[in-house]
């Protein structure tokens, strides 16, 4: 049982790492229907600006966080000026191929701008975490926790609460509608790939004293909080978030029940499953009457 | 991907140009591969470093028959079709005499077919001992192989600790999977078998499922043959938060720059196995004294293999007085008792030249020389 607790706890939270990135995904793909293979980047980006902030400027750990989540938001806009912004008109694909290069740019980038050598970033907190009953409490997998938890209530505050989440659903849900009612779209967009920027960048920050931040760290998560993306449901807020849990929880027990060298298959193999078993995912409309 | 990656190459390409610019015929060129991008770009650098120190030492001294050694790298991306595309592009430029391959035993598997193809003497530091076992001519090891660090982990373990219920975690790579099989087998020799051997995939985000089963597993030492240090700083951090705290002897990459970085802490008190340390001989020592001036860094073995494999080179072909291969591939063999930073080479028909290890500790981050363990074969 002990195991099994410590198992959870850890894979709760390396979930919640897979679900805020693919939030980020889902925002993008509901406002604009873009697929962006840079989310993994936007949390490698965002764990080199808060080490440039913290490590280099000596800045407060927090104001270093908030810093960079705000120059996130920046990056987001100019990102999508140039990888969304002049392709907008020429369907999914282009777009695509642009957020795939722009991945490729960034890490190269990075590379040249700060060197390979891999940074150390301290957790949130001095202590490393403290002994509950049989589990050791990782601190900054529950300053990760807590943060998903916190950033999901004040995204369904500002969806469901708010003019501006109401004016951003009715943009993800029909473009000319919503300009017909006076809607600025373009801002809205503009605004969704800030926020997904910013929850990209937020995600890099909080896992960089886990993983470290090296020029890589960004694809070993995009690619499975992609597939939190299909098990969750394709475009679905709560899917991203239950997905991203159900994925981590599921690789860290198959590895640590079954066989560890398979961890990676054991997410795999879910996403297989699902897309053979619930192709629409846990929270997803039918894929048939999306088309 | 082609083309950003060639363009972060392009800087450090124009760099060695810049040492070694000269008439095509005036110099003598070797091809290198290295990680300038990917997971293990920081020891690509490291690796550089080596190169500029060797190439410096090399054409100071006169050069290679009276020309200037010249070195062109390939990057590798840390991948192996990386490292294939890259060793076939060195080998298509036409005009290397000799090659430096990788340090990660599974990316010399991959270009090893092509280096039978290309015929010309590959320099590398993998540890993999099958590497050298599979009749391939053209393959030279700079570092010794695992069936000595296997024995020397054993050893130490065993003699010196006193140790009897261990663990042994690995990478499932072919360096990993090697390491452990010997490892198994040297221990068999004391009549020990580990309590558990668990495996691991490359490039984990976590490890806990690694530890849980070492700590159930109830071992009085821990062994380990990682490949990456990203994975072994994370790996020692969760071992030390869930609680193990017996001692812990390591392959080298418990001791390499990057891994002390990101570890930190949870790395103290641990002991390695490494094949190169600074005072293990005087050569090692001189070493470490330039790198230390040129590059305000403590080298690792990142750097000393390729420093020692490209003077190994210079020294076989003034030997040979030509650049054929197979007359450098003689001299390379009949090279002995030739005092590396790595140790003495004392080169074999298969190509092995080193057979001995330093055993060392982790006193709060400073690496502190044990004993030194060599083998007659």
């Amino acid at each position: 049982m002990a195991i099994f607790l410590q198992l959870l706890f850890t894979g709760l939270g390396i979930g919640a790492i897979y679900a805020l990135v693919a939030l980020g995904f889902v925002l993008l793909i509901r406002a604009a229907s873009v697929v962006n293979f840079a989310q993994g980047q936007f949390a490698m980006v965002g764990a080199y600006m808060l080490v440039v902030c913290f490590n280099v400027l000596e800045l407060p750990y927090l104001v270093s966080m908030a810093l960079s989540v705000v120059l996130m938001g920046l990056f987001g806009v100019i990102f999508a000026f140039v990888t969304y912004w002049p392709l907008r008109h020429r369907g999914g694909l282009p777009v695509i191929i642009s957020t795939i290069g722009a991945s490729i740019f960034l890490e190269n980038i990075v590379l040249v701008l700060y060197g390979p050598s891999p940074a150390v970033l301290p957790g949130l907190f001095d202590s490393p975490g403290f002994q509950v009953g049989p589990v050791f409490m990782d601190s900054q997998y529950l300053s990760i926790l807590v943060s998903v938890a916190l950033l999901v209530a004040l995204q369904y505050f500002i969806f469901e609460k708010t003019l501006l989440g109401k004016k951003l659903q009715a943009t993800s849900q029909d473009k000319e509608m919503a300009s017909l009612l006076g809607i600025p779209v373009a801002g809205m967009i503009l605004f969704t790939f800030a926020y997904s920027a910013m929850l990209g960048g937020l995600a890099g920050m909080l896992v960089a004293p886990v993983l470290f931040v090296s020029v890589g760290m960004g694809g070993l998560i995009a690619l499975k909080a992609f597939a939190a993306n299909i098990i969750g449901g394709y475009g679905s807020i709560p899917g991203a978030i239950l997905g991203g849990l159900a994925l981590g929880v599921a690789e860290t027990l198959g590895a640590g029940y079954i066989s560890v060298p398979y961890k990676d298959a054991f997410a795999f193999a879910m996403l297989l499953m699902f897309l053979m078993v619930r192709p629409q995912g846990l929270f997803g409309e039918k894929i048939s009457e999306k088309a | 991907m082609l083309i950003s990656r060639r363009h972060a190459l392009l800087g450090t390409a124009t760099s060695f140009a810049i040492i070694g610019r000269a008439r095509a015929d005036d110099v003598v060129r070797v091809g290198g591969i290295a990680p300038i991008t990917g997971p293990a770009a920081e020891a690509g650098r490291f690796l550089q470093n080596g190169v500029a120190l060797a190439l410096e030492a090399i054409n100071a001294k006169g050069g290679v028959l009276g020309k200037k050694m010249e070195f062109v790298v390939e990057d590798d991306q840390t991948t192996n079709p990386g490292a294939v595309l890259a060793f076939s592009r060195l080998v298509s430029r036409g005009d290397c005499v000799a090659y430096t391959g990788s340090i990660r035993s599974t990316q010399v598997n991959a270009i090893a077919p092509d280096v039978l193809k290309a015929a010309k003497p590959v320099m590398f530091g993998g540890t993999d001992p099958s590497l050298t076992q599979a009749g391939n001519p053209w393959l030279f090891r700079c570092r010794p192989n695992d069936s000595f660090s296997a024995r020397v982990i054993a050893d130490f373990g065993f003699n010196t600790l006193k140790k009897t219920k261990w663990v042994i975690v690995h990478s499932t790579d072919a360096f990993g999977n090697g390491g452990m099989k010997a490892l198994v087998s040297s221990l068999d020799a004391y009549g020990i078998k580990p309590v558990l051997v668990q495996g691991y995939t490359n490039q984990q985000t976590d490890f806990t499922p690694v530890v849980l089963a070492v700590k159930q597993a109830e071992p009085d030492v821990v062994s380990s043959y990682f490949t990456f240090e990203n994975d072994l700083g994370i790996f020692a951090r969760q071992l030390r938060q869930l609680g193990v705290t017996v001692p812990w002897v390591g392959s080298p990459s418990i001791i390499n720059t990057t891994a002390l970085n990101l570890a930190g802490r949870a790395l103290f008190g641990t002991y390695g196995i490494a094949d190169y340390t600074p005072d293990a001989s005087p050569e090692a020592k001189a070493y470490a004294e330039t790198y230390l001036a040129r590059f305000k860094a403590q080298p690792d073995n990142q750097s000393t293999w390729v420093y020692d494999a490209l003077m190994l080179l210079a020294k076989a072909m003034n030997d040979a007085k030509s650049t054929e291969p197979e007359a450098i591939r003689k001299a390379i063999v009949a090279i002995k008792g030739y005092k590396g930073t790595e140790g003495t080479y004392n080169f074999d028909e298969k190509g092995d030249g080193l057979r001995g290890y330093n055993v060392v500790r982790n006193e709060n981050g400073k690496i502190v020389f044990d004993k030194r363990v060599e083998f007659t074969s």
